[in-house]
């Protein structure tokens, strides 16, 4: 075994240590401390403390860069049950800092008296998202994905006053355990077909193998469980419920960082271990491996997201189509198989977690103010309270893949990943087919923009009061967007230095 | 030196914006001040950058670029490209956004919005000048959707007026379908030639030359498809006159002067793209262009709305321009492009002066008589049209002479034939314009106490009708030449020569030009110089009805086309998302009782489980995708 | 007595399909929870098989944790049941269709 001590360890883990001590601290201060304050007060202490583990894992991630105590540049621990690089530190830093989002957002919202424990719970689920993302093994796969899912699936359920929060959590969960289970299935068999659990060395043994059926089985069955992370169709049918019937915060958590660590663990997983077993997806020239199976989820995703989003008339469930869209897209950069895939793949996620992030904030506030969240509700909002009118603009704009925000170039990145990858742009079709899906993306954001610019509001015409706290994350929220629009350098430089570091270990 | 004013140049419209929204928004005249005086200072840094490039003797300044994005082998770069195709562009640009800055102090000076206006107007010159001087594709793209944004800012900018909001949309969601096409092509482009820079890409054309071949065509096409968008071609030409619901200042500068003009800019721009042996491109585009310009010459022999007319009259126009783009000429359509900057921008600022005159009453049917209730107005009016019309020796005569010459040089004896005809339209349709709105009785109670507007509007006018009579000898297809075919010869040299060119270089163009707008004249003139109604509809029956009714195209994109592709899609998306229970309860209730009918009968337990079953079928068709194919 | 791979991964295939079954055909949720531990157990089961005939420890190791995990899976989703149960006063799911858009 790697002899490395166990105080080596334990420095090295210290992000995640930290942002489970924050966690217990949460909890024990609410419920020790603070039971009798009010409700105001005992949330930020609450986020006070989830903030402090949070900032101080991020200040150590970036302060402890680049890994001390190699010369290369990443390491694998103990079979890979921890790896950690600059490319992982960077992702991890991406999932705190939407964590840090998450609780800013929540502030707003007063759904619970189940303080402490409602930041735990984000808290540890981000533990469960850092775990996921430094892993190189399927039992740690396997572990963290069921860390973060399950306290995914109680944040679901937050909402003791709504009925449909109950409901949308049972449905994540029924959906959640069965794809566990067929991802289980499907790791049973690579650990049966390769003898390891370790990534490096499935690769080692699979990527001369023949690829037969019990191992395209064994692939498709592990898509199944990322498939339904990442809310790709068919996996997807969870996702407009749960958006929908979770608190807002919840469900702009479970849009944002759960989707980020899920992504970056899935295409680790196909690009690694699965490398040697990508088959073709070419149109018309599909031969077995995991491309066709991905590229065929994609265009599903990309269809029946963009089309059935058209029809919402609640924005959570329209924002749910339309992550279920956004899911196709980034694939196109696992598609791609390639570095410039990944970092497209990193970058769009990031940039897209950011900004739904930013979405859902002022979702979260209109559904405060005026009792729910359906399009109607956000009429006049542009005169309401033009602040917040302006930043849902850039959302759903920067959603729409406008420039210059982020997500035109995220999105344009990622096209020419994808139209580079592989012998005569071979994905050519999916790029011909996400461009024009993203062109009828259009037209649902702008039926939320008409709503906040347009139609006035009928019954309440007041001024929607907003505290200065959230004015200002959701004005940095959109600021971010239009920076990383403008100058992507500023994130991309660094994905792709760290992921040019990390396959040279 | 002169290129790093440039930067200056492009930037100082978007300083505007920023002092507007961050210092002045709530002082309307300090406002309109900041962004008059921006487009000016560009304008007059243009003047001076030009200046300096036509003593350089050189096709063009060196590019001044700051590296934006290298990553791998992804270099996106922020450069400026200065040559003769840019700059004068610049100029038209600035200089008759200048003049419209100027225009619209006076016309839009009630208006609450006062500094809104001003900072979108300045937006919108900051993302052209983008178009204009980019040096990539990406650049190019980024500011090609500023500019989708800022018109949609300027369309929609009486939000409150349910037409205008409908109209921004429509424009910007038909240019969205062209922009898919333009992206596309770009990132084909990107795949076979590896680069996003306009030098680049014509350097790295030779040694690739076998590769794009084979795309050449679909490449040329799918770009065109952006230009098919922004410059209104046919089919998408539907949204810009809707468009005309936003302030006529803004319908000059955007829907006449400028930005429909982006389309033949881009075109012109990435020739070299399109200009392959072997690709069939250019054909289709010329076709297209000749298309549009009968399609939208006869919808305006029908228009009663002052703005509508000169909307139809400019797709018309935007479609003899692709069309000499089509047939091999940019240097000709960039021509016809220059002057019809001035004399369509001088046509929308005349119709705003009448419109401002009669009150904000648009119907030419409601007007009548104004010639002298509206001296200045009337003179530069006849002046636009007389140049619209293609009067020798007005600007137009000229440039619409080129284009006209440029499709007997290349053999395109039907679209010749078709562009004449075009200009009989043309001539026809503007006269009764003028002979309605100028001429016979006040027709109506506003007419009668119709008023000059203030000089603050006039000026404009007539800077614009000056530049309208003198732009066909101003050398500026000389400019274009020098871009476009370095290594010809001058045409004229001494100003006589110049005035007389055409009907030596070649006479067959020159006449018939001028024979069909002494037609289109004597039409317009018998049928209109004395009437109180409009006699055509009786006369023509049918095909007026479908002329004014704009062919209906309208209603086909709106009753069967965006119903079809939008809802019924969507609907039948979320159906899916639910078939299973729909379609199996309608089953399960007839009692079927077979096994099929039982096993799906049970489907029928809830959501929940048709969601489970949903999941199944999913990795059961994924499965068989991968396994038994 | 040799019993070779094949069978114990038949077994395993013929219990996670009549788990996959339950979940979608049953109607009360505990039933449908028990089915979904099905799954997951004809995973373990499979996992077993192969760590045997792998000659590693690896596959059992993985078998220990996925137990603890389901326990943990089961505690919450028994919680949502009385949460929904308390809102419901049912535990069907043909009654969870409050949600469409």
């Amino acid at each position: 075994m790697s002899g490395i001590s166990y105080s080596e360890i334990l420095k090295l883990v210290a992000p995640e240590m930290l942002v489970s001590l924050a966690a217990l601290a949460v909890l024990a201060i609410d419920l020790l401390v603070m039971r009798e304050a009010p409700q105001r007060y005992r949330f930020w202490t609450g986020a006070a403390f989830a903030g402090l583990g949070c900032g101080l894992a991020i200040a150590w991630l970036l302060a402890m860069n680049p890994p001390p105590h190699s010369m290369s540049a990443g390491l694998s621990l103990l079979q890979g049950t921890y790896a950690d690089d600059v490319l992982v530190r960077l992702v991890k830093v991406a999932l705190l800092v939407m964590t840090l989002f998450t609780l800013a957002i929540s502030m707003e919202s007063n759904f619970t008296d189940h303080i402490g424990e409602y930041l735990a719970l984000i808290l540890l689920a981000t533990v469960g998202m850092m775990f996921l993302v430094s892993s190189e093994n399927l039992l740690m796969v396997f572990i963290s994905l069921e860390l973060t899912s399950l306290s995914l699936y109680i944040l679901t359920a937050f909402n003791k006053r709504n009925v449909e929060s109950a409901e949308a959590a049972l449905k994540y969960f029924l959906f959640g355990g069965m794809s566990a289970a067929f991802t289980l299935f499907g790791l049973s068999l690579v650990y049966g077909l390769a003898g390891s659990i370790q990534f490096s060395e499935i690769y080692s043994k699979l990527h001369a193998a023949k690829i037969d059926t019990l191992l395209l089985a064994a692939i498709v069955m592990t898509v199944i469980g990322f498939g339904f992370k990442i809310a790709a169709v068919p996996f997807h049918l969870w996702a407009p419920d749960a958006y929908q019937g979770a608190p807002t915060p919840s469900a702009a958590f479970i849009a944002s960082g759960s989707k980020v660590a899920s992504f970056f663990i899935f295409a680790k997983l196909m690009m690694q271990a699965f490398a040697g077993a990508e088959g073709n997806g070419a149109w018309r020239h599909f031969t077995p491996g995991w491309l066709p199976v991905v590229a065929t989820v994609a265009a599903c995703s990309m269809l029946l997201g963009n089309l059935a989003a058209i029809v919402q008339g609640n924005v959570k469930r329209l924002l749910a189509y339309s992550a279920i869209a956004h899911a196709g897209y980034a694939l196109l950069g696992l598609l791609s198989n390639s570095q410039q895939g990944m970092s497209s793949l990193i970058y769009y996620i990031v940039t897209y977690g950011l900004t739904v992030l930013g979405a859902f904030g002022v979702v979260a506030i209109v559904e405060e103010r005026t009792g729910d969240a359906s399009i109607s509700s956000f009429a006049g909002l542009g005169r309401r309270q033009p602040l917040l009118g302006l930043c849902m603009m850039v959302f759903m704009l920067s959603l729409a893949g406008i420039p210059p925000l982020a997500g035109f170039f995220g999105k344009f990145y990622l096209f020419t990943a994808a139209i580079g990858a592989g012998k005569d742009m071979g994905m050519l079709w999916l790029v011909i087919f996400a461009i024009a899906m993203s062109a009828v993306s259009l037209y649902y954001y702008l039926q939320v923009l008409k709503q906040i610019y347009v139609v006035p509001a009928v019954e309440d015409s007041r001024p929607i009061v907003v505290p200065v706290s959230s004015r200002i994350i959701l004005s940095l929220l959109a600021l971010v967007v239009v920076v990383l629009g403008c100058a992507p350098e500023l994130l991309l430089g660094r994905l792709i230095t760290a992921i040019k570091l990390a396959s040279h270990q | 030196m002169f290129e790093n004013l440039a930067w200056l140049i492009l930037f100082l419209p978007l300083l505007s914006v920023a002092a507007i929204t961050l210092f002045t928004r709530s002082k309307p005249r300090a406002s309109a001040q900041i962004s008059i005086f921006a487009v000016i200072a560009a304008f007059v840094l243009s003047l001076i950058v030009f200046v300096f490039f036509r003593g350089s003797e050189t096709n063009s300044l060196p590019q001044a670029s700051v590296p934006w994005l290298w990553v791998g082998d992804f270099k996106a770069d922020i450069g400026l490209r200065l040559d003769a195709l840019s700059l004068g562009m610049m100029l038209i640009v600035t200089g008759v956004g200048s003049l419209i800055h100027i225009y619209s102090w006076g016309y839009m000076k009630d208006d609450p919005g006062f500094a809104r206006y001003f900072a979108s107007l300045s937006l919108f010159t900051f993302s052209m000048l983008g178009i204009v001087m980019a040096d990539n594709f990406l650049m190019m793209f980024i500011f090609w959707e500023l500019v989708g944004i800022s018109s949609y800012l300027l369309i929609g900018f009486w939000y409150e007026k349910a037409s205008a909001a409908d109209a921004c949309k429509k424009a910007f969601l038909t240019n969205r379908i062209g922009d898919f096409g333009f992206l596309l092509g770009i990132l084909m482009v990107w795949a076979v030639l590896g680069s996003l820079n306009f030098q680049d890409l014509e350097i790295r054309l030779v040694p690739h030359m076998k590769d794009y071949a084979p795309v050449a065509t679909a490449a040329g096409l799918l770009i065109f498809c952006g230009a098919m968008g922004k410059s209104a071609q046919f089919p998408l030409h539907v949204w810009l006159p809707d468009a005309m619901e936003g302030p006529t200042p803004v319908s000059a500068l955007i829907h006449a002067a400028t930005m429909v003009a982006a389309g033949v800019y881009m075109l012109c721009r990435v020739f070299f793209l399109l200009n392959v042996p072997g690709s069939h491109a250019l054909e289709v585009i010329a076709w297209i262009g000749g298309f549009t310009a009968l399609l939208a010459a006869l919808i305006a022999v029908q228009q009663n709305d002052i703005k509508r007319i000169l909307a139809y009259s400019t797709l018309s126009q935007l479609g003899y321009m692709v069309m000499s783009v089509g047939m091999s000429g940019p240097t000709a359509a960039m021509y016809h492009l220059t002057t019809h900057a001035f004399f369509k921008a001088l046509l929308f600022l005349g119709a705003g002066s009448v419109i401002y005159a009669m009150h904000h009453e648009q119907n030419i049917w409601r007007m009548g008589a104004l010639k002298k209730k509206a001296p200045a107005t009337y003179w530069t009016f006849m002046v636009g049209t007389l140049a619209l019309s293609g009067v020798w020796p007005l600007s137009g005569f000229y440039s619409k002479d080129s284009i006209l010459a440029q499709a007997l040089e290349t053999n395109h004896i039907a679209l010749f034939v078709l562009g004449v005809f075009v200009a009989l339209l043309t001539t026809f349709y503007m006269f009764r314009l003028v002979f309605v709105v100028f001429f016979g009785g006040a027709r109506s109670e506003a007419a009668d106490h119709a008023h000059e507007s203030p000089d603050v509007m006039t000026w404009p006018l007539r800077i614009l009708a000056v530049m309208s009579i003198i732009g066909g000898v101003m050398g500026i297809e000389g400019l274009y030449t020098k871009q476009f075919a370095p290594n010809a010869e001058g045409h004229a040299a001494g100003f006589g020569q110049q005035l007389l060119a055409p009907f030596s270089h070649s006479p067959l163009a020159a006449y018939l030009g001028l024979f069909a707008v002494i037609m289109g004249l004597g039409a317009a003139y018998a049928l209109y110089s004395r009437s109180l109604f409009d006699p055509l509809p009786e006369k023509l029956g049918w095909l007026s009805r479908a002329m004014r009714n704009r062919f209906y195209f309208d209603e086909l994109y709106e009753r069967v086309i965006i119903p079809f592709t939008q809802e019924a899609l969507a609907k039948f998306a979320n159906a899916i998302d639910r078939w299973i229970i729909s379609g199996f309860m309608v089953r399960g209730a007839s009692g079927t009782t077979d096994l099929v009918g039982r096993a799906l009968r049970l489907l029928q337990t809830g959501s929940l489980q048709t969601y489970a079953f949903l999941l199944v079928a999913g990795v059961a068709l994924v499965l068989y995708l991968v396994l038994l194919r | 007595m040799h019993i070779p791979l094949e069978h114990y991964l038949i077994v395993s295939g013929i219990l996670f399909s009549l788990g996959l079954l339950g979940v979608i055909m049953r109607r009360n949720l505990l039933v449908i929870y028990m089915c979904l531990e099905l799954m997951l157990n004809a995973a373990n089961l499979a996992l077993v098989a192969m760590s045997r005939f792998n000659d590693n420890l690896n596959g059992q190791i993985m078998v220990f944790f996925i137990i603890t995990v389901a326990a943990a899976e089961v505690s919450v989703g028994l919680a949502l049941i009385v949460a929904l149960y308390r809102k419901r006063q049912t535990a069907h799911v043909e009654d969870l269709t409050t949600m469409k858009n």
